[in-house]
């Protein structure tokens, strides 16, 4: 993990490495409701950025806007120099932008093996003929089972994808069958497949239990580690200042505090916006599933 | 001049006939979020039950009470209760399905109860004509004119003025919403059903009494069908724009009739049938698209397990033998005509080969056509016309041209809701049916397609085509199961399940729905084709487009994940449609009241699961295990995946 940066910086510094995201003055409005007035943050390779706010600050809002969901009514989204703005959302996927969502979107009808295996198979196109014949049945798959005793790459990265996060055992269940932290888990697992460098986490930490979100903030210390640029959401305050390199803090569509997670317990309007509420993972209900 | 005055009063006339079916399916959408195909349906039954109580002397105006103001609220109510309580807020294609369902069952018992046509005209409500701006207009035509300009205005102020009407109007936009507010979603889809039920009723029963011809049941059923353009001109919300669109509509249709018509002369098919269907197809293009949105509905459909690659080939063995089996009893040429048991044996695998394509649609994408049934009358034709009929080629250009033909479909609409994108499959297929096929150059009354011919291998016996049908079918079959073991099929569930989630994996969703539209189009163009050598002559009646829905029907209350399902429709199909015509639109429409209880269809209940191989996926599941460890999933992954690539 890297060190945490110098204190009492004005503008968010990156603690580890260049910008990957960069959001500039970004506004959303529904109807009369302002979700966002101008936001601006930026996100570093290889940290993990947390993003709190009180429910309704416009966290997925944010989210929505990066990953191409909800066009912003004004402002800017540039992921490593480039200019998203009109981009669809797949096409911002293929740049390496990959995200889980607060309310589950899963493949419900499908294996939580499948569908970690449509995310590994994502970047296959269809004039690809080599790759996708291998993704064919009839190439290794005859004999149903023997897909894995053949040794089918795909299947087997999916597996460990899958025993990476804590769900070996797991891959031939029904996905929309599973328990919450467990689906959480799955759309972690179907993010990482497309090997993202943007990961975008919306509260994967709820439904998990203590000894699961631990491990999961091992985890995201160790993709930060490796180079992946993290920004997290989440109401889990524990899991937040122990794994980010720096924090912003979202209330009623406006960043109103930015800095690290010493900086930020201290701040204030902090407590005053968010924090007033007991901490540790305590919040208001409604939020999350 | 005085000529264009009559046509524009015409149009006018026309247009108000449009706008009056139009405003009544606005009404039921709105309040209640579901599009009502039977709409149609439930204005003939009116049309008859007041042709009952007048013919046994019952005043007019009372009979007109009776029917619009007593028995339609009641039926509203009971429709609400039994079929689209259960439906309230589903996104998926049951919607749509169980409104089809109902148009189904209601041409059924009108079939059984008054017969396809009644022989018998309804005296208007009121008599004489009258002259305006020197044309001659009935009585009836003002009486219709200024009910659809009344109504319009009526529902106009409804729903702008009274608390009911927005809350009405909060339904479709968000049941839950409006339930957190404190007003019931099922009390005001009721309401919904309630009005679109009185409207649907007097709108059936005036245009009923217009109709110069007998009381016809498909005429009357379909007669909305005409409406649909102007209730999408008028987004499926404003009822003004919906008045509008009739009008206009009317007038466009009048004009083009009388005047460019005649100079188009045979240069092409006549096309004035087909316009409202145009306009459909033109004003559905003209629509926004669908906003991808992380919605959180998770699908809980129970999906039946994927049959592996030696399950199949070894269901696959079994059915030719069967195949082989019932051939044997097979005797004499096509031209010399076959048996009932023939024809049925011919049927079923042309159907199911129709029917697999439908899994693949609607089983596996999650997109309603209702298109299939074109496709075939497309291929049938072109396994007719290439190289004088009968030839290979045909049959290849059938399955390429229908598959490109559908890509073209696909492109402008895909972007569209569902219930859009089916609207858009139905104006082709109409636009088809009623406008193309009966051309004499097309299918006309009867096309011969041919008989296959290979060098030592004929296929004019009834024997040998039989068995090439069932080869088709076995293949395309197992052609089927592989896509759906594929990468293509896992992308086809996963684009059904979530389409947000899909994007933001990467995946491009536009062009996966086009290609898989594409590909089934292309399956359903070689099932016509094969229809057609097997049959010898085809006709435009071959591929009616009520035929081709309530076939759509049969798939999915049989189940529409499964290829067993596709396989039972198409049999169960062919036979009824043999034995008891006027049956398979009650069956269907019965069916699909089930389908509105277990959403798997027949092979989803739980005994019958059992007997085919086709298993669903258990609910229960292994208890949750404990967390394991995190780590060790970064390491080496990035190489491995791209070996695996
Ligand atoms: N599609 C929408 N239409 C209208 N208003 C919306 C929409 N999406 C979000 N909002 C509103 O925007 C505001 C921000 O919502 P958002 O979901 O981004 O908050 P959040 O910070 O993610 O909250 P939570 O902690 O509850 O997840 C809320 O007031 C919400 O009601
Ligand atoms: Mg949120």
């Amino acid at each position: 993990m890297p060190p945490a940066d110098a204190p009492a910086a004005e503008r968010p510094a990156h603690a580890a490495g260049r910008p990957v995201l960069e959001v500039r003055g970004v506004a959303v409005h529904f109807g009369g409701v302002s979700a966002l007035t101008d936001v601006s943050l930026s996100v570093a390779a290889g940290s993990v950025t947390g993003l709190i706010g009180p429910n309704g600050a416009g966290k997925t809002t944010l989210f929505n806007v990066v990953s191409g969901l909800q066009a912003p009514n004004s402002g800017t989204v540039t992921f490593e120099g480039r200019d998203l703005a009109r981009m669809p959302p797949h096409r911002r996927a293929r740049l390496g932008i990959a995200r889980t969502f607060q309310r589950l979107e899963l493949f419900g009808t499908l294996t939580a093996e499948d569908n970690v295996r449509v995310g590994l198979e994502s970047s296959i196109r269809w004039w690809q003929w080599r790759r996708l014949r291998a993704s064919f049945p009839w190439a290794h798959d005859v004999s149903g089972d023997g897909a894995r005793a053949a040794g089918s790459r795909v299947v087997s990265l999916a597996d460990r994808l899958l025993a990476g996060v804590g769900l070996a055992g797991h891959e031939d269940q029904q996905s929309s069958a599973m328990p919450t932290g467990n689906a959480r888990m799955v759309e972690l697992a179907r993010a990482l497949a497309m090997q993202p460098k943007l990961l975008l986490l919306d509260e994967p930490g709820s439904g998990l239990d203590e000894h699961e979100s631990e491990a999961l903030g091992t985890l995201l210390l160790q993709l930060a580690a490796d180079g992946m640029a993290v920004l997290l959401v989440e109401h889990d305050m524990e899991l937040v200042m122990r794994v980010c390199d720096r924090v912003h803090v979202l209330d009623f569509g406006h960043v109103v505090a930015s800095g690290s997670p010493d900086e930020i317990r201290a701040d204030p309007r902090v407590q005053t916006a968010y924090l007033g509420a007991p901490s540790g993972g305590a919040r208001p209900p409604g939020g999350g599933r | 001049m005085s000529q264009f005055l009559e046509f524009t009063v015409l149009g006018l006339i026309l247009g108000s006939v449009y706008a009056i079916s139009a405003t009544g399916l606005v009404v039921t959408y709105t309040t209640s979020g579901v599009f009502n195909f039977a709409h149609g349906a439930v204005g003939m039954i009116a049309a008859y039950g007041y042709w009952e109580l007048v013919t046994h002397h019952v005043p007019g105006a009372l009979a007109m009470v009776l029917v619009v103001l007593v028995a339609a609220p009641v039926f509203g109510v009971f429709i609400e209760w039994l079929l689209m309580r259960r439906l309230l807020g589903d996104t998926g294609e049951r919607p749509v399905m169980v409104t089809l369902g109902l148009l189904a069952i209601l041409i059924g018992l009108a079939l059984v109860l008054f017969g396809e046509n009644r022989g018998d005209t309804l005296s208007p409500l009121v008599n004489g004509t009258i002259r305006i701006l020197g044309v001659g207009v009935t009585a009836q035509d003002l009486v219709i004119a200024g009910s659809a300009a009344a109504i319009a205005a009526a529902l106009r102020v409804l729903f702008h003025s009274f608390r009911l009407g927005v809350a009405l109007r909060a339904v479709v936009d968000d049941p839950e919403l409006l339930a957190t507010a404190g007003a019931s979603p099922v009390a005001m889809s009721r309401t919904g059903w309630v009005l679109g039920s009185v409207l649907a009723a007097l709108a059936g029963v005036l245009l009923a009494q217009q109709q110069q011809t007998s009381l016809d049941t498909y005429t009357l059923a379909l007669l909305v069908v005409s409406g649909f353009a102007a209730a999408v001109f008028g987004r499926l919300r404003s009822v003004p724009l919906t008045y509008a669109g009739g009008l206009v509509l009317g007038l466009a249709v009048v004009y083009f009739g009388s005047y460019a018509q005649p100079h188009l002369g045979t240069l092409g098919p006549d096309l004035s049938a087909a316009l409202p269907m145009i306009f459909l197809f033109a004003a559905l293009i003209a629509l926004p698209s669908v906003r991808l949105r992380a919605v959180g509905r998770l699908s809980t459909l129970r999906p039946p397990r994927v049959a592996t690659g030696w399950e199949s080939l070894i269901a696959a063995g079994a059915f030719c033998l069967v195949a082989l089996a019932c051939s044997m009893t097979l005797t004499g040429t096509v031209a010399g005509g076959t048996s009932s048991f023939g024809v049925i044996l011919d049927h079923t695998m042309a159907y199911g080969i129709v029917g697999l394509s439908l899994v693949l649609l609607v089983g596996y994408a999650g997109q309603v056509s209702l298109c299939q049934f074109a496709f075939m009358g497309i291929g049938a034709f072109l396994m007719g016309k290439v190289a004088g009929g009968g030839s290979l080629l045909g049959l290849l250009l059938a399955a390429v041209v229908c598959a490109a033909l559908g890509a073209l479909i696909a492109l402008p609409t895909v972007r569209l809701r569902g219930l859009y994108f089916t609207l858009a499959t139905f104006a082709f297929a109409d636009a088809a049916y009623t406008g193309i096929f009966p051309d004499t150059r097309v299918l006309g009354q009867g096309l011969n397609v041919g008989q296959i011919v290979l060098p030592g291998l004929s296929f004019g016996s009834n024997r040998a085509v039989f068995l090439l049908l069932a080869a088709a079918f076995v293949l395309t079959a197992l052609l089927v199961l592989a896509i759906r073991r594929s990468l293509l099929g896992r992308r086809l569930v996963a684009l059904q399940d979530s389409p947000a989630a899909y994007a933001t994996v990467g995946l491009n969703a536009a062009f996966t729905k086009v290609a898989v539209f594409a590909i089934a189009a292309g399956l359903a163009g070689l099932a016509g084709a094969l229809y057609g050598t097997a049959a010898g002559t085809v006709g435009t009646s071959d591929f009616d487009i009520f035929t081709g829905v309530v076939f759509v029907l049969f798939v999915v209350v049989w189940s529409v994940r499964t290829v067993s399902g596709a396989f039972l429709a198409a049999l169960s199909f062919a036979v009824l449609t043999h034995v008891w015509t006027n049956g398979v639109g009650l069956f269907a429409g019965a069916g699909i009241v089930l389908v509105g209880w277990t959403p798997n269809g027949i092979l989803g209940i739980g005994p019958l699961a059992r007997l085919v191989p086709e298993r669903w996926i258990g609910r229960r599941h292994r208890a949750t295990g404990d967390a394991g460890s995190l780590v060790g999933v970064v390491d080496g992954r990035e190489g491995e995946i791209r070996a695996a690539g």
